[in-house]
């Protein structure tokens, strides 16, 4: 097993930095040195050295590193009583009273598992003609993987058992088809969402967005960087819009986050404030 | 000696044991405990209250970049991996199973052995596969103390076993053991 020591890490976000214009130093470390590790081991390459060579030499192999450095959702409908309560509580009326179409933004899609888990959602819900969804990504290669759908074999039955535990009401098998390596979700269900690259400082975000799905990102980032990336996320937002983050992300020492009250504290739900 | 941080892992037997430890513990424990526990990954609630019911210190499950202070145990949350990082502070983390948990004792351990070297006493419990076996090392090798439950007394021996098979621990102790040396941190 490779082990990073700091220096290492310095070196390797110096470098991309230099070579990319990209800083990973706002990362959390501990999760960043494990995702450098492990993508060490998965490329072949031996050391930091190695891995700073191939990110120079190779211009394609830094979007798969964006992919790789990033951390996918566990699995589908992870927290099945959130997607409980957007089912039963929350989405059915809000998106009833929206003017206009109800837009929904994904800031950080890896295997695309929130996407797929929203879409069937709003699928049963028949509301999929009343939203307009945007899923972002910083690398092109995991957006290729959503739009063909491919999804680890591994999770299909963790996934089909938040599925019922989230009331689902269809049967979860119609949602995917199993292949000998992965399984492959239904890409009809996205054939209406607009993908977006976004950089790492998310400088292309949408606006006038009523909901925000951005489960378990936050805790990649130091303090510096959730700050930035709040007071992004609540520009996007539109008056009383609405900001999901993962169940043990903690946005109140966070200074942006006058920005916010909550909303359903066990599922970490916000809403943002009205200012005035 | 001065020690930092308990880190205490375990699976499959190890509930009356760590529910134990932690009523015979001084209510002015003076570090912080990590408790990485295996669990359901879909059960959210329940577990810190009952570990809470006889402990004699607060038991939390912590948010991420949550600050650990003494006479406090930190559960890892359902789902997640925890992770110590530098400035005695919580990381938590949604990477892969590792030896299929989520939390991972090894994981656990090996962070914390990073951040607090040979001020670490790290305990392995019994368990049911051999998660913690290669975090335990890594507190041997970073210069902490060593210890497992002995596995006659275990209800599950796997991880103790697995854990004596990696590294030689600097004590092999009953459950009693464990607490009066605890007892004995000040």
């Amino acid at each position: 097993m490779t082990e990073l020591g700091i220096v290492d890490i310095r070196e390797i976000i110096r470098a991309i930095k230099s070579f990319y214009n990209y800083d990973f130093g706002n990362y959390a470390l501990t999760s960043f040195k494990q995702r450098l590790e492990r993508l060490i081991i998965r490329n072949n390459l031996t050391n930091a050295d190695s891995l700073i060579k191939k990110l120079r030499d190779e211009p394609d192999f830094f979007d798969l590193f964006l992919l790789e450095i990033s951390v996918p959702s566990t699995e589908m409908f992870r927290d099945p009583s959130l997607w409980r309560w957007l089912r039963e509580d929350f989405l059915p009326s809000v998106i009833e009273k929206s003017i206009g179409k109800f837009k929904i933004w994904l800031p950080v899609c890896v295997s695309g598992s929130e996407l797929f888990s929203l879409m069937i959602l709003l699928s049963e819900l028949k509301l999929l003609d009343k939203v307009s969804i945007i899923a972002s990504s910083q690398s092109n290669k995991s957006i290729e993987i959503m739009k063909e759908g491919q999804y680890d074999l591994k999770k299909i039955e963790v996934s089909t058992e938040n599925y019922i535990r989230s009331n689902g009401s269809g049967n979860f098998t119609d949602y995917y088809k199993l292949d000998r390596y992965y399984a492959f979700r239904d890409t009809s269900l996205i054939s209406n969402v607009e993908f977006n690259k976004l950089n790492i400082n998310f400088d292309n975000a949408p606006a006038n967005v009523k909901l925000i799905l951005f489960r378990n990102s936050l805790i990649y980032c130091n303090p510096t960087m959730q700050d930035r990336i709040l007071s992004v996320l609540s520009d996007s937002l539109s008056a009383s819009g609405i900001l999901i983050t993962g169940i043990k992300e903690r946005i109140s020492g966070i200074s942006s986050n006058k920005d916010f009250e909550i909303m359903n504290e066990a599922e970490s739900v916000y809403k943002k404030r009205i200012i005035g | 000696m001065n020690y930092k941080a308990v880190i205490i892992g375990g699976s499959a037997g190890s509930f009356q044991v760590v529910t134990k430890i932690l009523s015979s513990l001084p209510k002015s424990f003076p570090i912080p405990v990590m408790l990485c526990l295996h669990r359901l990954k879909h059960v959210r609630s329940g577990f810190v209250e009952a570990l809470s019911l006889k402990s004699n210190i607060p038991i939390e499950e912590p948010y991420d970049k949550d600050q650990l202070k003494p006479g406090r145990a930190y559960l890892a949350p359902a789902n997640y991996h925890m992770y110590i990082e530098l400035a005695n502070r919580i990381a938590l983390s949604t990477e892969d199973v590792v030896n299929h948990s989520r939390p991972s004792i090894d994981l656990s351990f090996i962070t914390a052995a990073n951040a607090y070297r040979e001020k670490l006493i790290g305990i392995i419990l019994s368990g049911a596969n051999k998660d913690g076996a290669y975090g335990l090392k890594k507190v041997h090798d970073c210069g902490g103390i060593t210890i497992v439950q002995d596995p006659n007394e275990c209800e599950v021996k796997t991880m103790t076993t697995s854990a004596l098979q990696l590294t030689k621990a600097d004590f092999v102790y009953t459950t009693d053991q464990i607490i009066r040396f605890l007892q004995k941190i000040n």
